[in-house]
Formats: C-alpha cells, structure tokens, sequence
C-alpha cells in the first residue's frame, strides 16, 4: 500500500464567483503529481495556521475547465471557509488529493442517468453532469433535478442556463421550497420531480447528493419507482479528518468513507447503521 | 527460539536498561503516587515488576497523544513551506502485559491494512518490547484470559515470568536474544526452575476465574442480533460521554488534525490529536447534522467497533480484557458486562 503524506501543496487561486453571499466558487491550479479524480473524489484544503476541511470537486481537470486546474464551490459556515471565502484571484489554497474511491464510469455506460441535487450537492453532481455530458453519446437519457430553499440559493445558474438550452443531452429541473412573487417556476420537495418521470427501471442509474434529510426520502421514492439498489449511488458526506483511511471520523459501521467512499451504492450499504 | 528459557538474577535488571539505553529510549511501569505510568527509566530506578497495569496504555509510544505531522513556516514569497520531523529515538517498551502485547498486534493489523499510516507500523518495527507475565487480574474489570490475551508473548522480543527470586526471561527473537547475550545473561534456567515455572503457569487460571462463558469469537455474531437502540439506552444512560474510555483504550486509534499556530501567524504545527467515538462532535457534519446524535448510538459504535468491525475487518477483536475502561468510566459503563449480556443472549 503507498505511504501517503499529509503535506499539502500550495495551489494559486485562478478566479473567484460569487453565487450568493456565502457560497462562493473557486477555479484552483490543481496539484502538479497525479492529480486525476475521478467524479466523486475530493480534496483536503487547508490554510496553514486555520485548519483543514474536505471539499467536493465542482469540476475536474480538462472536464468543462481547463487542464491543470478544479473548481470548488465553497460555503462560508465555519472559521476555515470564513477566511477561505474571502481569498482573491492569485492567493494561495493548500491542497491534498485527490482522496476517496475510484468508481469506474465504465460501469455506467449505454444507461439513462438521473442525478438529484440538493442545495449545495449540485457542486459534486456538476462535475457528475460534465463528465457525462463530455461523452453523450455513451449514456441514454440524462434528467438533472435539482432543489434549492429558493430561487435566491439556486447555484450554478449558468450551467443550468446553459444545460437547459441543451434539452436533447439533458433534461433540467428545478424546485424551490419557498419563494417569493417572480417565481414562476415549481414549488416543492425534490423528490416532487421525479413525479410524472418516465424511467425505465432496470437501465437507470441516479447519483444522489444534498443535505442529510434529502437522501431517506429519495431513496425511498427511487425504490418504489424500481430502480435497482446497486443502481443508486449516493455521496455521503463525513467530516474526514485525514482523507487516508485512518483517523476514524468519516467510519460507517467500520467502514471508512474517505477511502471507501464517499460515493457509494445503496446496495453497498442498505445494511449498515446510521449511514443517511 | 521456543525454548530459550534464561535466567536474569533481578539486580542484573540495571544491566539491561542500561544495554538498551544505548539504542533506545527505554520506559517501563513505575509507581508514582496511587498509579502506575509509563516512565523513563534508567538504571537504579524501581522497575515495578507486579504493576496493576497502567491508566494510559503502550499506544502512547507508537501513536503519541498528539504528534507533530510537519511544521509550516511562511517563506519570503509569501507562501508556506513545509517539513516533516525528523525521525525520534525508538522506544523499549519494559514489562508490557499480555493485554498490550495483543493490543499492539491489533494496532499493526489495523495500520497494514486499511489504511495508509507510516508512522505507527515504521515505530512498531524500530521499537523493542520485553513482555511481563501476570499472575493475577491487573483489576476488577480485568476479563483478559476471556479474551485470549493473557497467555499473550508476542510481539516481544523478550518475554519474563517473576517467580520470585530469579527472573525467567524467554528469547522471541534475534535482537532478544542479542541484547540478553550483551548483559551475559545466557544461563540456561534450571530445570527446578522451569518446574516452578509449569506449576505456576499450570495454577494461573484459577486466578482469572471465567467471565464470559463463550468464546471472544463468538461476539460479532452475539452483536449482530444486539443492533437496537432500545438495548443500549439503558445503559447509554448514565454515559456522560466525557471520552475517557477512547483515551484509556489500548486499542483506539481515532484521531483528530489541528494546527497550532504561533501568535504571529507565521509558523505553527499541523498535529494529530487523540479523539474518539464517544466525544461529542466526532460524527459531526460541517452545518451541525450528527450521523450518530445519540449516546446509544455511540456507545453501541464502540462495542461494535471492539467486538465486530474489527475483527471482521482486521481478523482481531478489538478489545483485550484489560479493563482500563469500565475503571475510569464515571459511571462505571463496563464493556465486560456489556459482552456478558449479549452473548448470553439466546
């Protein structure tokens, strides 16, 4: 097994976007060595002196951005992102990974995918939807549904723009909980979207990521339409704490979901305690 | 190797740290008030040889209660460098019992396996450990001979009974018996003593009367039909989730990573910290959701841990009946108890 070191490497930031007031959107220069995640891997981002966090890729290398460099979308809800949300275009972010399982997309070819995306959840599913849009032609139908508090929180407005001008390569859906007068789009839960979706059951594949109550009710929903349990994949978030399957804070069951995980299927772990 | 049985004449005790203190930095159990700690020992100090075992466990030496993974400092361009420490002394480990003797094997099957850790597995090879036979439960809570570790001798590379006046010392392996040879200490025990010797190892059990009536084996099983909450609320209870059990484990190995940095911000350390599964937090989300929010659900975590996953994933039970837990815990939670009730369950 390689022996992995905890040292980061200091990668510069390229460009910052707001999307609201507190999530904001990172294009970082990726690390130099072997840096080649697959959709569903992550990084440890530090600031020396503050402390480290995990983070989802919103993009990888050379998949809808540019070669040598990932974008992360991160929320200002703690002393680490307060001061990383305030960094500029050509400060530096310390980076490790990437970290997590490789789920080979080989697997998820010639099948119809849905991906549901809750809130913050759309920035890994975004670098789902790249991935898959990179290579149509391997997959069937593509439905994104999305969810979000209210049309103030929908993030990645111009991917949404953009992905839904292209409704022959993927079908966009969009739900708020609340809002106020000027939506006219629909108001309700995300599993709402799947009302009404045609699917065939036994050739689709739905990548689930959003808030922890998001995940029993869709999986729920997903089953009942009959989709199969090795054909749900969901990404579960836990606080990693080394990224290397050792210090125990993301464990599920003895399962450590930095290395294992965090994307996984349902039926991986139907079976084990406290997982969603 | 396996009948290399010699004698060490007690006074000769001094030779051998002072041998040792050569190469490594050598630390046995010595009384200090009511305790007993692990302490650096050098020639002339009392070595106590009949200690009750210690509040902290061995795990202290391989995975430090909190160790530095690399400095940073902020160079003249404005960004961080980093570098790691440099490699320290290696440690010989005096009179370790059978319960910590099996914790370090758990401790190597579970740094080789899952996961990715150089520094645990590199101090275990580099360190030296002379194990100490028990005659007698360390404590109340003390199940060690249910769990198989009290005829424990590996992994030391020297291995001691006391039967009083002379020490039998068994030679493990090659540095044992080198470091035994430096201290002129190869005279072959006698046969009145290895006599002695069978007769009190013979006698032994009696000492540890049975407390669990089933095999440790047994337990991922008995646990598997144990996973309701209701079962461990009762006991969760009266858990007031203060961590101690994490702490006194010897075979926890959960920790958490912080920096510390100096006041102008310039430098500091990245450290891994001890932590643990009952401390409130561990299982927390960043925007506050706990995967598991209750004290059942944590404390079953534990026992889990301990008595499945462990053994499923590393092919040991994660806990050697050393009874250090259940003797610290405020309330008394015991995890003797807790294996009694599910494994007697039908």
């Amino acid at each position: 097994m390689p022996q992995v070191s905890m040292i980061p490497e200091a990668c510069r930031i390229l460009a910052v976007t707001p999307h609201n007031s507190r999530d904001i959107h990172f294009v970082v220069e990726a690390p130099k060595q072997g840096f080649t995640p697959e959709p569903g891997q992550f990084v440890m981002v530090s600031l020396p002196g503050i402390g480290e966090a995990p983070f989802s890729l919103a993009a990888l290398p050379g998949e809808g951005t540019a070669e040598g460099t990932f974008e992360m979308l991160i929320r200002r809800i703690g002393r680490l992102t307060n001061l990383i949300t305030q960094l500029k275009a050509g400060d530096v972010l310390y980076v490790r990974g990437p970290y997590g399982r490789r789920v080979e997309w080989d697997q998820f070819e010639e099948s119809n995918l849905i991906l549901l995306a809750g809130g913050l959840g759309l920035a890994p599913l975004r670098s789902f939807v790249r991935r898959a849009l990179g290579r149509r032609d391997r997959f069937g139908r593509i439905d994104l549904l999305v969810g979000a508090r209210s049309p103030d929180e929908l993030l990645f407005r111009t991917d949404l723009l953009v992905w839904a001008s292209r409704q022959d390569d993927v079908h966009v859906h969009l739900t708020v909980d609340a809002a106020r007068e000027g939506w006219d789009g629909r108001i309700g839960v995300i599993t709402s979207l799947l009302d009404g979706l045609a699917v065939d059951t036994a050739g689709t594949t739905a990548f689930l990521c959003g808030p922890p109550v998001m995940y029993r009710h869709c999986l729920r929903r997903l089953l009942a339409m009959g989709l199969y349990e090795h054909n749900l994949w969901l990404t579960l978030e836990r606080r990693m704490k080394c990224g290397l399957g050792l210090c125990g804070n993301c464990q599920v069951d003895g399962h450590y979901l930095c290395s294992e995980g965090p994307l996984v299927s349902y039926r991986e772990v139907r079976h084990l305690r406290d997982v969603v | 190797m396996d009948n290399e049985i010699y004698r060490l004449p007690r006074e000769r005790l001094d030779s051998l740290i002072e041998r040792l203190a050569r190469d490594y930095r050598v630390v046995g159990p010595v009384k200090q008030g009511a305790t007993w700690m692990w302490t650096d020992v050098r020639p002339g100090m009392p070595l106590a040889l009949d200690y009750p075992t210690t509040m902290l466990p061995p795990r202290q030496f391989f995975a430090p209660m909190r160790e530095t993974l690399f400095r940073y400092h902020r160079g003249d361009d404005g960004r961080f460098a980093f570098e790691e420490p440099a490699g320290e002394r290696p440690f010989a480990l005096l009179g370790v019992h059978g319960c910590d003797l099996t914790a370090l094997r758990v401790l190597r099957a579970f740094h080789e396996s899952s996961c990715r850790d150089r520094l645990v597995p590199g101090r275990l090879d580099r360190s030296f450990v002379m194990g100490l036979a028990c005659w007698t439960p360390c404590l109340p809570e003390s199940f060690c001979r249910d769990m198989g570790s009290l005829e424990s001798e590996s992994p030391a590379s020297l291995y001691v009974w006391d039967i009083g006046g002379v020490l039998l010392v068994k030679v493990q392996t090659a540095r044992g018996r080198e470091i035994m040879r430096d201290v002129g200490a190869l005279d072959a025990a006698t046969p009145d003593e290895l006599v002695a010797l069978r007769k009190r190892l013979r006698t032994r059990p009696e000492a540890f009367p049975a407390q669990l009536q089933f095999a440790p084996e047994k337990l991922a099983t008995s646990l598997k039909a144990a996973e309701s909450d209701i079962l461990w609320e009762a006991t969760a209870d009266r858990c007031l989730s203060c961590g101690r059990c994490n702490l006194v484990c010897p075979t926890c190995t959960c920790f958490d990573v912080g920096d510390q940095a100096s006041l102008s911000g310039g430098d500091g350390t990245r450290t891994r910290s001890w932590t643990g599964c009952q401390v409130p937090g561990f299982s927390r989300v960043a925007g506050g959701h706990d995967f598991r929010p209750g004290r059942a659900q944590q404390l079953r975590y534990r026992i889990f841990r301990k008595g499945k996953y462990m053994p499923e994933r590393y092919g040991m039970v994660g806990c050697t009946g050393c009874g250090r837990c259940a003797t610290h815990c405020p309330t008394h939670i015991s995890i003797r108890e807790i294996f009694l009730q599910v494994g007697r369950a039908p």
